[in-house]
């Protein structure tokens, strides 16, 4: 038993490491709208699919469609967001929680969708890195890292470095962090607040469509598999703290921790419950999450 | 309005539509009935949180799924009788509302949204994993066929919910209480209200009634399975006819319900090859009521209606709400 | 002096590594109309916030009637006699005019009927009888200040904190609210006013505290106090150590 823990650890690992790009982005977006998107486990799943739909049409290695998903779904992502913006401003009802209800309308909408164009099946996405592993054996140690999910934790962290970059190191990163601290400031300094806000949300949709691509690879895609993915965002957001970014990584790991022991150790079915007994607790103990630096 | 109070032109719509099984004995049709009065009463309950409380329960079909099963595991395997396990089956629901209300409600409402939403999906799959509860084949229940006996008791127990639900929300300082408590949580605390203690109460009345529809539904149908009474579609369905009639208010959800039941089986009626466009409508349903009709159809009616009565009288609005 | 409606007894409120009151010591007699005062940042907000539950203070206790209440709760609080209005007014703003003050009646009134009589006596009280079917968020911004300390008289306090219900009004309306200030004072209740206007808090109030800094470096009569030379220097500068005084 004890020979699977590192193979459990590394697995856990590298899956961490996708969920924080979805974790990373979904959190930018709520600190700048300061919304939770009930719809990010379906952009993730639209993400995936188009992967395939690529795959299919092109005949090509689907990591290859990467750079136009991200562009596509940024794109859908910007034009999608002044809706959002209306509902968020809306002078009648309680505008937060309707653009909440908004969102899981929204996630409704996509999911239908995907279940009426693609159907109820599971797919998986065949890329040239999904057959190879690194395999290494010694004695009774032994450790199975397949490529992809290698190239997993390649993407993960180039997404990171990437957004790092954008928001510490550029004009606009300055402005989304303008936003995101004191909307009417910022405004007031001469930030648009209207493409700033568009841009993350179409930074944030483009990230998740992207890591669909590698979920769709390393596990599966199916119509369905959206709300699951959302609860994984959740999660790792809540355990980090709403809207502190650097809590994300420890807490996305400890996810893909959890979720491999479940898949290598207990029973998988139980996974969900696992998390949603962790969730309460922390909501229990410490609500602004693990770290209590959340919002 | 003079004359009889509020609550008895309640029964007496209560009465009335009792009368409606009496004459009218197709199945058909009174299954249809059935199910209408049961979105109702899955409607009005989900606005107890959602409009006068001000907190988003993405996850209410929980109550409906655990009162389900309750009953279900208590008739079959203890042998109670119907009634008694239905009404267990709404006081477990309760149970579960007050457990895991308490750490969720403490908190901002996104969290609290996240949270029930989580609890539907993790009890869902506890349903499906657990033996007793019969995984994903379900339970069937001892056949009971009896189209107007159960048109009779979703209308008592549905009627008996909005009577009550009147009373406290509408006639009770409760209701007023949790409003004030959705427009400005922190000042409530300055004129003496409790919040925690209030919407927790809110929760469990919420769920309570949900709960013994939920057994009902199990007896009527005679199968239930983890997808039919703990997925998605519960309280999706539940969340749109509630936004839709208008929310903070009793009449808006039960409007909001039989249009959209009747809708419904329209669909079903003629599209029955196309069920995922359902999930389609319902999603775009829910955002099209958010950014069109924030305040949903029975929200419109009173406001146009305030509106009007301004301008019939020649008065300021505010005069004219008072008339 | 008879004993005191409240007593600050070196009363501390950090946050983090900030005090941003640091041990405040007073007392309020019955009737007194005691004005809180200091510049920006003082902390007189943080004192009323203490005072009225939503901050439990770092050090220090609070008496109120003689009973200890450091860190109850603002409900526990109202329920023995604490009414507050809040500085950014927080009305129930899809609530109607009247809806407002009937849930503050609820707490001593808990009865319907009851409830909508003191209701709407209070409305009367202050001036807000015409709009009651008006939503909240309809009003004024001299409407909404005297809704707040509606919603405050409804509990029939014994403490009244007032948080500048004056600042933002034309000189009328703060007339008419100063003259409601007098009229709540007379039906016996006592009173904490925070204001920046000095007109007004230098007329009304039997004495007063002044906080620099979170720290209180002045208290007594509004004459004696507005020449204590720390306390112009506070407002005014350094420099103007050696002016007449802070003006009323």
């Amino acid at each position: 038993m004890l020979a699977l823990l590192p193979q459990a650890i590394v697995d856990g690992v590298l899956l961490g490491g996708i969920y924080l790009t979805v974790a990373m982005g979904f959190s930018l977006a709520y600190g700048v709208l300061h919304v939770i998107d009930f719809a990010v486990g379906e952009w993730i799943m639209l993400g995936a699919f188009a992967g395939l739909a690529f795959t299919e049409w092109t005949h090509l290695d689907p990591l290859l469609s990467l750079p136009a998903i991200f562009v596509v779904f940024a794109a859908v992502g910007w034009m999608l967001q002044p809706l959002l913006q209306r509902v968020l401003s809306g002078s009648r009802g309680r505008p937060v929680l309707m653009a909440l209800v908004f969102t899981f309308g929204l996630a409704l909408a996509i999911r239908g969708s995907a279940l009426t164009i693609f159907g109820i099946f599971t797919h998986s996405l065949n890329t040239a890195l999904s057959q190879g592993s690194w395999h290494v054996s010694r004695g009774s140690f032994f450790l199975t890292v397949p490529f992809i999910r290698l190239a997993g934790l390649v993407y993960a962290l180039a997404v990171i470095a990437v957004l790092n970059y954008l928001l510490k190191r550029t004009d606009f990163g300055l402005a989304v962090r303008a936003v995101a601290q004191h909307k009417e400031a910022a405004g007031l300094m001469g930030v648009d607040i209207r493409r700033t806000s568009a841009a993350v949300y179409g930074l944030y949709v483009g990230t998740s469509a992207m890591t669909g691509v590698f979920i769709g690879a390393i596990v599966s895609l199916n119509a369905s598999m959206g709300p699951d993915l959302s609860l994984f965002a959740f999660f790792v957001v809540v355990l980090a703290g709403m809207g502190y970014l650097a809590g994300a990584p420890w807490a996305a790991f400890l996810l893909g921790l959890i979720q491999s022991f479940f898949l290598i150790y207990f029973n998988p079915s139980y996974v969900l419950l696992a998390l949603f007994t962790i969730l309460y607790l922390i909501l229990l103990i410490s609500p602004t999450g693990m770290f209590r630096r959340g919002v | 309005m003079r004359g009889r109070p509020a609550w008895m032109w309640i029964l007496l719509v209560i009465a009335a539509v009792g009368a409606v099984p009496a004459v009218m004995t197709d199945p058909f049709f009174l299954r249809l009935f059935t199910e209408a009065l049961m979105w109702i009463g899955l409607a009005i309950t989900w606005d107890v949180m959602a409009g006068y409380t001000g907190y988003l329960n993405f996850g209410h079909g929980v109550f409906f799924g655990v009162g389900a099963y309750t009953a279900a595991l208590l008739i079959i395997r203890a042998g109670m009788p119907f009634g008694l396990a239905a009404a267990l089956g709404g006081l477990v629901a309760g149970v579960v509302a007050l457990v895991s209300g308490w750490p969720t409600l403490r908190l901002r409402g996104a969290y609290f949204a996240i949270g029930t939403w989580a609890l539907n999906r993790a009890v869902g799959q506890l349903a499906l994993v657990l033996e007793i509860t019969g995984g994903p084949d379900g339970m069937r229940l001892p056949p009971f066929l009896r189209p107007q006996f159960f048109a009779w008791v979703m209308l008592a127990v549905v009627g008996a919910t909005f009577l009550a639900l009147w009373l406290l929300l509408e006639q009770a300082p409760f209701g007023l209480k949790l409003k004030a408590i959705r427009e400005d949580e922190s000042g409530s605390l300055a004129i003496g209200l409790n919040p925690a203690r209030l919407k927790l109460q809110a929760f469990v009345l919420s769920a309570v009634p949900a709960g013994i529809i939920g057994g009902v539904y199990a007896y009527w149908i005679t199968f239930i399975d983890p997808s039919s009474t703990l997925g998605d579609l519960i309280t999706d369905q539940a969340v749109v006819m509630a936004i839709f009639g208008g929310l903070g208010t009793l009449i808006g959800p039960v409007i909001g319900a039989i249009v959209f039941f009747a809708f419904k089986t329209y669909f079903w009626a003629y599209l029955s090859d196309y069920q995922v466009l359902y999930l389609i409508i319902l999603g775009l349903a829910i955002a099209a009521t958010v950014f069109f009709l924030p305040d949903g159809f029975w929200g419109a009616v009173t406001n146009r209606l305030e509106g009007r009565r301004a301008l019939r009288k020649g008065l300021s609005l505010g005069e004219a709400a008072g008339t | 002096m008879a004993e005191p409606v409240l007593r600050l007894e070196d009363v501390s409120m950090a946050f983090g590594g900030l005090m941003a009151v640091q041990d405040v010591s007073f007392d309020v007699a019955p009737g007194e109309i005691v004005g809180l005062i200091g510049p920006n940042g003082a902390g007189k907000t943080t004192v009323f916030n203490t005072v009225s539950g939503y901050y439990r203070p770092t050090r220090g206790r609070i008496s109120f009637l003689g009973r200890d209440v450091t860190g109850r709760p603002p409900y526990a609080l109202a329920a023995m006699g604490i009414g507050r209005t809040f500085q950014i007014v927080k009305p129930f703003a899809g609530l109607s005019v009247l809806e407002n003050v009937l849930v503050a009646s609820y707490l001593r009134y808990p009865r319907q009927a009851e409830a909508r009589q003191k209701a709407w006596e209070v409305l009367k009280f202050i001036g807000l009888g015409e709009r009651a079917h008006l939503p909240a968020a309809g009003l004024t911004v001299a409407g909404r200040k005297r809704l707040e300390m509606g919603k405050a008289l409804a509990l029939e306090p014994r403490l009244l904190l007032l948080d500048e219900v004056v600042a933002g009004l034309n000189p009328t309306e703060a007339d008419q609210t100063v003259r409601l200030i007098l009229r709540i004072r007379d039906a016996g209740v006592t009173i904490l006013i925070v204001e920046h206007i000095m007109r007004v808090i230098m007329t009304i109030s039997t004495r007063l505290i002044v906080l620099n800094f979170g720290q209180m470096i002045a208290q007594g009569r509004p004459e004696a106090v507005a020449q204590d030379r720390q306390v112009i220097e506070a407002y005014l500068g350094e420099d103007a150590g050696g002016a007449g005084g802070v003006c009323a």
